[in-house]
């Protein structure tokens, strides 16, 4: 991830080391995929010019574009970072105020065939400030010595409505009418941030099979205390909605009082592939996880990390994923050794982590965890508890020998 | 019969009440406002070193003070943005940090110097100073969390009523009327020497700081923000604007002329500005003197509400964080932490021994006219920009007399920090 305070003037080189000027702006389409479309970049003759994001080679400590490059102009739907996003109020749903575009967040896209670069959201928090004026890393070191870490806050750009940025608005995107253009994962992220009352005032209003698609992204504690929540009929009639795996984990997760209630509603042969599979395994998931993981903390840089790696996995049979606890000891986030490798050695982990995450609780049924394995394509799962703890991890290894039984 | 009499009574009372509270609406608190203690203060200093001539600054720093409100509060219904957040989004975070830390330092001294005249005319009157300006601490508070926005006005327009105290106490110091509305055309009636001048620059610089305030500026245009005022009651909110600023220096007026009959006539030195309700009390008598004293501490409770509000209000257009009186308490929790945190730090600072009011409020006022220049920078380049404006830019008169406002108090501002360090 780079932030925009960190790319703006920064040199601009051709690929034979020739300096063109200063990285001055960045132009992306107004969409909810917002690609980079173009630099502005400030020339040493004192005039500006607009290059299309093709001629980019690289972006990062420098900027690195082809040696025959041409400039472009501005069109429809391109918005500038700087002028039009940076530094705006962000906007909801009643209008009031709320917070403030400290800076922009960029992700390359990095695929074989071309080099791009999409923006993934807006920095709202203090870091951000902090970045801006070039204070960042003083500050949270200083402030790291006692005792207090700063996180980042952070709104995904799943949360802002593009078409009202040509206007001169950031708003956010919790409209009721818009809420049905969103993704369903972006919606369940927004939702987990938010609170319950809001979380069933949201759902309400969404169609059911929205809803449902909103729900399975949902992290498993928000789906059990939904369900709790929820009379028995809507339950059912959601449930049905939701891709089995997730319905068979729901319900196992609730108490048996309250499941019966919901199955009794649900139709015959729905009913029995559900019991199908929820008494497929008795077998406790519990007796087959291990305790040989390794956390950390989402302040923790990159060094760090790599010297605990040498220090604490020695005797590690299978290492394939670092967990990130917060300060409640509550699971935040994950990355793999890869994603690590990739960072420089100061990086913290908060920068770089994957939030999005897969879990199982310990009552979910070892098919279940392996259907999530394969569709996911994890080769471990971290099992929490209803309060996020981590109680260990599922690893491909340990159900292997499951998986050969049955065949 | 009689109990009907008494209803009908109170109805006109309310009716005449609310007409009031209609017609003064976010330029009338803020102009009132503009008299905290460290404004009385100021201003019965000026009165006892300077006399009447000072009277004639008052008149152009009416004007000033007129003319950029309006711009302020024609600034946010136009753009229905505040000036603060006009600050962010066209000139960036370190123009942002910088004006707000100006902003911060000059309300800091302010909340200080209402603070302590609180306090120093609470010890005056023989009540218990201390617990006194702890109680009004925890009050304050709690009237800002509790109370809504309309709560907040009224209660903001009623203790204006206690301003009436100093008209009475110029009155009861029977000043020469003659020389006083003389001096508002032009400086006259005593001996200019040199070194009045120079006291005049000073003092003066301290009369415009605290009358034209930074604070000011961003409390306009953030209460009619949150007043929600339509763009169409534009010529009803400058018409406002313009009766608010003659009515603080129509109160300043007297509060000038009560020190400058008595103190400044008979060479009386004054030691501090909260002493003057001390020091006119054998010229003006004991009501004028107890009223002048009332008057201060109520002054200052309205000081520290409304400048302490003021930073609050731009730190959240400067760097996000919802802001408004109408959020409960959770739902903005740094807007009252930062409230909370100046009034605690101005109890904690005059609880020293060693600040001596008379020292800080001269100082702290001049803080504030300095930091006037670089925001009616931006204020002025707003106002004229077209783009933003349309047809509500300034009119050439507006724009030059800003400018050239701005222009005099840099200068004034440099001659006072020269002449920190060079004897004239």
């Amino acid at each position: 991830m780079l932030y925009f305070s960190e790319l703006e003037g920064k040199k601009v080189f051709t690929e034979d080391r020739i300096e063109i000027g200063k990285l001055d702006d960045i132009i992306f389409m107004v969409s909810s995929n917002p690609k980079v479309s173009k630099l502005v970049i400030n020339t040493y003759r004192h005039d500006q010019l607009i290059l299309p994001f093709e001629y980019v080679l690289k972006m990062n400590h420098s900027v690195v574009i082809k040696k025959a490059y041409m400039t472009g102009g501005l069109e429809e739907n391109e918005l500038y970072i700087k002028k039009n996003l940076l530094d705006k109020q962000i906007i909801d749903i009643g209008g009031n105020k709320i917070v403030r575009v400290n800076d922009v967040s960029l992700q390359e896209l990095n695929t074989p065939e071309k080099y791009e670069m999409a923006i993934t959201g807006v920095d709202i928090g203090l870091l951000g400030i902090l970045r801006r004026v070039g204070v960042e890393s003083l500050a949270y070191n200083f402030l790291h010595l006692f005792g207090y870490n700063l996180a980042s806050q952070f709104l995904s750009w799943g949360d802002i409505q593009p078409l009202e940025l040509t206007q001169g608005k950031v708003r956010l995107k919790k409209r009721e009418e818009k809420l049905q253009d969103m993704r369903p994962e972006d919606l369940a992220d927004y939702l987990e941030k938010t609170n319950e009352k809001n979380v069933h005032k949201f759902l309400r209003i969404l169609d059911k099979k929205f809803a449902a698609e909103v729900i399975s992204n949902l992290n498993i504690n928000y789906q059990r205390d939904l369900f709790l929540h929820w009379e028995a009929d809507k339950s059912a009639s959601i449930l049905q909605l939701i891709h089995i795996d997730e319905a068979v984990d729901i319900l196992l997760a609730i108490p048996r009082k309250k499941r019966e209630e919901i199955l009794i509603l649900i139709p015959e042969h729905k009913r029995k592939e559900l019991q199908h599979l929820m008494n497929l395994s008795r077998t406790p998931i519990g007796k087959i996880i291990t305790s040989e993981y390794m956390t950390t903390t989402p302040t923790a840089t990159v060094h760090e990390v790599m010297g605990k790696i040498k220090g604490d996995t020695a005797e590690y049979s299978f290492f394939a994923a670092i967990y990130v606890l917060n300060s409640e000891k509550q699971l935040v986030g994950v990355f793999n050794p890869h994603d690590l490798l990739m960072q420089d050695r100061e990086t913290p982990v908060y920068k770089f982590m994957t939030q999005n995450l897969i879990e199982i609780r310990l009552t979910t049924p070892i098919e279940i965890a392996i259907r999530k394995m394969l569709r996911y394509h994890l080769p471990a799962l971290p099992v929490v508890n209803n309060n996020k703890n981590m109680l260990g991890i599922l690893t491909f290894d340990q159900v292997a020998g499951f998986i050969q039984k049955r065949l | 019969m009689n109990n009907n009499k008494f209803a009908l009574y109170f109805q006109r009372i309310k009716m005449s009440l609310l007409l009031y509270l209609s017609i003064f609406g976010p330029a009338t608190i803020t102009a009132m406002a503009d008299n905290d203690a460290s404004g009385v203060a100021t201003y019965a200093i000026a009165g006892a070193q300077l006399g009447y001539p000072i009277l004639f600054l008052l008149v152009w720093v009416t004007i000033l003070l007129a003319i950029t409100q309006e711009m302020g509060m024609r600034l946010s219904l136009v753009t229905r943005k505040g000036l603060g957040d006009l600050i962010r989004e066209k000139f960036g975070i370190k123009a942002a940090i910088f004006i707000f830390a100006c902003l911060f330092v000059a309300n800091m001294g302010t909340i200080i110097v209402d603070v302590a005249a609180f306090k120093t005319t609470a010890h005056i009157l023989h009540l218990p100073a201390i617990p006194l300006a702890a109680i009004l601490i925890a009050v304050t508070f709690f009237f800002v969390t509790k109370g809504n926005y309309k709560a907040t006005q009224n209660i903001m327009l009623v203790s204006c009523f206690f301003y009436l105290a100093y008209i009475f106490s110029a009155f009861k110091s029977n000043p020469n009327w003659h020389l006083a509305l003389a001096n508002l055309a032009w400086p006259q009636g005593i001996k200019f020497t040199d070194g009045y001048w120079k006291l005049y620059i000073i003092t003066g610089l301290g009369v415009l700081g605290t009358t034209i305030t930074p604070w000011g500026q961003f409390f306009i245009s953030s209460f009619g923000l949150d007043k929600q005022i339509e763009k169409g009651k534009l010529l009803f909110s400058q018409i406002e604007t313009y009766w608010g600023a003659f009515l603080t220096d129509f109160f300043s007026f007297f509060m000038i002329v009560a020190t400058a009959a008595t103190l400044f006539v008979h060479q009386v030195p004054l030691l501090s500005g909260e002493q003057a309700s001390l020091a006119i009390e054998p010229f003006a008598g004991k009501l004028a003197a107890t009223l002048f004293a009332f008057g201060i501490m109520n002054a200052g409770f309205m000081g520290i509400v409304i400048v302490g509000l003021s930073t609050t209000y731009a730190f959240s257009e400067f760097f996000g964080y919802s802001g408004s009186l109408d959020n409960s308490f959770t739902k903005s929790k740094t807007f009252y932490i930062l409230f909370l945190v100046q009034l605690l730090a101005a109890f904690f600072i005059i609880l020293l021994p060693f600040v001596n009011l008379f020292q800080i409020v001269i100082a702290t006022q001049i803080l504030n006219a300095m930091a006037l220049p670089p925001i009616f920078f931006y204020l002025i380049k707003f106002t004229n920009d077209k783009k933003l404006m349309g047809k509500y830019i300034n009119n050439p008169f507006q724009k030059w007399f800003a400018i050239g406002g701005t222009v005099v108090i840099a200068i004034a501002s440099l001659f006072t920090v020269v002449a920190q360090f060079i004897k004239f």
